[in-house]
């Protein structure tokens, strides 16, 4: 992948939650259909660092640039939730799909600021099935209906039917089975590269981050312990903790394997 | 593994909700032809008196008997049903409505008027039902439409209260996130989001409400507070028939029958719908 | 405390939409009041002459705007001056207090019988669960929820009192009197109290230490008796508390069917009379005592569940 301009970049980012501060003075950047991953184990504000970019919770950085909306904050993080030409694919997909719509509606909803024909609109959404691997009969089908995988997969047509550039993830794999993990990751990854978008992809799974992630980026207790080009963090982290993270992946297996899978 | 478990054009497992669902109407299809037809078929109005056969028990001409003025008590359950379970049903659905407007009104808004608005409803909730019931209507003087305003007064607070909680729940769901990040106006979360969700357990209520309501209605119209005599309204029929019960007993026991199984049959609908809900969530 | 302390600012402001609500109600209800007060002062005259209705109304702020009279009628509740009955022209208190007695006689009986029965059928549902016996138990309680009390009363009229001649029909002074109308109600109670006490023991016995204990060799009635009766006695004891608006509800149904003097009949005889002041305290003084219990009820349940305590109110 050519290296080119950053679409996100953030300088020193903080969140403080009353006297704690839950991230301190984070910096990242992403570059247009590349892939960032934070790590960290939970409790380490993997999904503050989400949500305080998303504008859920009061944050401060010194610089937040989104290239293609023109966004520059330059102090405050925005207040209003969600950056423009974003899209969030959750950890739960069940509890992110309303399950009184069928997955047909609930993807048509990612098009609602774009004026498009109901015609339109559902063509667009039979595509980005299809993308998903999806069929055309899930269109019509409630969440309650379809596994936890395809559910997942839905969600991701819902976030990509957009075409935005950039999709945070949250832990998108974990809850899901080992096989499907395995299959969503593949299809996640092959999306990435067919439509450039860019990825910030939350997770614990180092595996998952050493076989397709380029740049990683390891939060522990608020504080980054590590932010390196993914193949240098394998090969000589950063940090002592950042190390034991990765011989702990090494003994248990879970590097190697998905190592070969990429 | 459970990715391939749906084939192409499987037919999807029949969902307890959608059985109980079709069930429900089925039952209420047939309620409703029953009564239609029993209207049809019955010779007699309901306010057709016939003094020369009063207080006639039970007989082939007259399936349930008359009443002290020789009028069909049959014909007059099937209208009163009209009455009792009628109103009920409308004042429940205006509980149902009102209730469930204000506790989404309260979850939606800060946290000042949402105290407001629910301290509000705390104070209508104080009063026990009938007795705001009988004062109001006691005082407006009793009749059929104070009766279902001094009910509908007091029939919102627990849907209030149910729509807020669940209201706030689920407005805190991922799938509401979802939808405020796509920039769904809060009117278009509220109508696709949140009331479906809201809605199901709201029915259960409802049902409730609508037995206690029957129950409130015939049991007013019985002391003389609700809908007047001659109007055959199963309560109205009893404060009707009471004088003669001695001598007569059908008059008495059909219509407290009515009410009886009417209201028993809404509340094992309702208990069945709220243990579907339990198994699909 | 501390948790009824927070608790006691909405408390008061409940207490005041309901003397509003109550004002509201009476306010726009139809009819003179200085007439009718008049009526009330001087029982032997037909009519009255102007300047008599204009004093009153002088001296009751009868033309004064909403507000003022709202205030000057809070005021005298606050002073605990709720005002002369119009039909006798004595304090509304002191024939309050003179019917109290009957209603909370008869509610009380009713509670305690129902409740034993309630209990006897709960237990017994719960030891022998999926029996005839629960299903029983559950049958009976369905319909005793879906029973229209008055005409309960009045089956219970034409078999003890009509044909067998048991006990009298109508009327209050015996304790005779009493058994009618406390079966009547006594049922209501049974069958709503069976549904909720079965529930409250099943899930007490479905614990997870009743396994343990059964595990420990500790027998199935002494698991019972000790552990899982009290284990769901204090969600009961607050449902019950919760529950008291509808018990006062049924007995003044069961008052009225059984024309026995009490509350019930009171505030139906002071309603049709249009006796304000009287149907103004009888309908405050219901829903004062359904906030005072109620709020009772769930400090109860607070100072018994930790976990309550920060939890959004019971719907």
């Amino acid at each position: 992948m050519p290296p080119n301009d950053p679409v996100f970049q953030l300088e020193g980012l903080t969140v403080r939650a009353g006297d704690k501060v839950l991230l301190q003075d984070v910096s990242c950047d992403i570059q247009q259909g590349g892939m960032l991953c934070v790590i960290g184990e939970s409790g380490a504000g993997k999904s503050t660092l989400l949500k305080a970019v998303q504008g859920f919770l009061p944050a401060t950085c010194r610089r937040l640039v989104f290239t293609p909306s023109g966004t520059d904050i330059t102090g405050a993080v925005p207040t209003h939730p969600g950056l423009p030409q974003t899209r969030w694919v959750m950890q739960d997909p069940l509890a992110a799909l309303n399950p009184r719509l069928t997955l047909g509606a609930s993807i048509q909803e990612s098009l609602y600021r774009q004026n498009l024909t109901v015609q339109e609109r559902k063509s667009a959404v039979l595509a980005a099935l299809e993308d998903v691997q999806l069929g055309s009969e899930f269109y019509s089908r409630f969440p309650g209906q379809v596994s936890l995988g395809q559910a997942q997969r839905a969600c991701l047509a819902r976030a990509l039917i957009a075409r935005p550039k950039l999709i945070f993830f949250d832990e998108p794999l974990s809850a899901l089975d080992a096989l499907v993990q395995k299959k969503i990751a593949r299809q996640m990854e092959v999306l990435r590269r067919k439509t450039q978008t860019a990825y910030l992809v939350v997770t614990h799974d180092l595996g998952f981050a050493a076989a397709y992630a380029d740049k990683v980026l390891v939060l522990r207790m608020g504080q980054v312990e590590a932010y390196q080009p993914c193949d240098e963090f394998i090969a000589a982290p950063a940090s002592p903790y950042a190390e034991n993270l990765i011989e702990a992946a090494r003994s248990l297996g879970t590097l190697s394997h998905a190592s070969e899978a990429a | 593994m459970s990715e391939v478990l749906l084939q192409k054009g499987a037919k999807l497992p029949d969902s307890p909700l959608s059985r109980f669902k079709r069930r429900t109407g089925l039952v209420l299809a047939v309620l409703a032809l029953g009564l239609c037809i029993g209207l049809w078929l019955t010779p007699y109005q309901p306010a057709q008196a016939d003094f020369l056969n009063r207080l006639a028990p039970p007989e082939p001409a007259h399936w349930f008997g008359t009443d002290h003025l020789g009028r069909d008590i049959g014909t007059r359950l099937l209208y009163g049903a009209f009455w009792s379970l009628g109103l009920a049903l409308v004042v429940s659905l205006a509980g149902l409505i009102a209730g469930t407007l204000v506790g989404l009104l309260a979850a939606r808004s800060g946290s000042f008027p949402d105290a407001l608005l629910m301290r509000v409803t705390d104070s209508f909730f104080a009063f026990p039902e009938l007795i705001a019931a009988v004062a109001f209507a006691g005082l407006f003087g009793p009749s059929t439409v104070n009766l279902v305003v001094a009910l509908s007064l007091v029939s919102w607070m627990k849907f209030a209260r149910l729509a807020r909680s669940l209201g706030l729940t689920i407005g805190e769901r991922d799938f509401v996130i979802q939808a405020r990040l796509n920039g769904l106006t809060d009117w278009l979360i509220l109508w696709r989001h949140i009331l479906p969700n809201v809605l199901p357990s709201l029915l259960v209520l409802w049902t409730s409400s609508w037995s206690r309501t029957i129950l409130a209605v015939s049991g007013l119209s019985f002391l003389g507070f609700g809908v007047q005599p001659p109007t055959a309204e199963w309560g109205a029929m009893l404060l009707d028939g009471k004088p003669y019960m001695q001598t007569a007993p059908h008059i008495m026991i059909f219509p407290g029958l009515a009410v009886l199984v009417s209201v028993l049959a809404i509340n094992l609908a309702g208990d069945r719908l709220r243990d579907v809900l339990a198994q699909t969530r | 405390m501390k948790y009824f302390l927070s608790r006691l600012p909405g408390l008061a402001f409940v207490l005041l939409g309901i003397s509003l609500i109550t004002f509201t109600l009476s306010y726009f209800s139809p009819g003179d009041r200085a007439e009718a007060i008049a009526h009330a002062r001087y029982p032997e005259e037909i009519a009255f002459p102007p300047e008599l209705l204009q004093a009153i109304r002088a001296e009751f702020h009868l033309e004064e705007p909403f507000w003022l009279q709202y205030l000057y009628w809070f005021g005298n509740v606050l002073r605990g001056d709720f005002g002369l009955s119009y039909a006798s022209q004595t304090s509304v208190w002191d024939i309050f207090i003179g019917n109290l007695g009957e209603t909370v006689t008869l509610s009380l009986t009713s509670l305690g019988l129902g409740l034993a029965v309630a209990f006897l059928l709960a237990s017994l549902a719960v030891r022998h669960p999926g029996t005839w016996l629960d299903r029983a138990a559950v049958m009976l309680s369905s319909v005793g929820a879906a029973m229209p009390s008055y005409w309960l009363g009045l089956l219970l009229i034409l078999g003890f009192a009509v044909h067998l001649g048991w006990f009298p029909s109508y009327g209050t002074g015996t304790p005779a009197h009493l058994v009618l109308p406390a079966l009547t109600l006594a049922f209501w109670v049974m069958a709503s109290q069976t549904r909720l006490l079965r529930s409250f023991m099943l899930e007490a016995a479905n614990q997870p230490f009743v396994e343990t204990l059964r595990l420990r060799g500790i027998s199935e009635s002494e698991i019972f008796f000790r552990h899982v009766l009290r284990h769901a006695m204090v969600p009961a004891v607050t449902m019950i508390a919760i529950d008291f608006a509808s018990l006062l509800e049924g007995a003044i149904i069961v008052e009225l069917t059984f024309a026995r003097s009490g509350l019930g009949s009171l505030l139906a005889g002071s309603v049709l009379s249009r006796d304000l002041p009287m149907v103004m305290f009888l309908v405050m003084f219901f829903a004062v005592a359904y906030v005072v219990i109620n709020s009772l009820a769930e400090a109860l349940q607070a100072a018994s569940d930790p976990a309550t305590r920060t939890q959004e109110q019971r719907v």
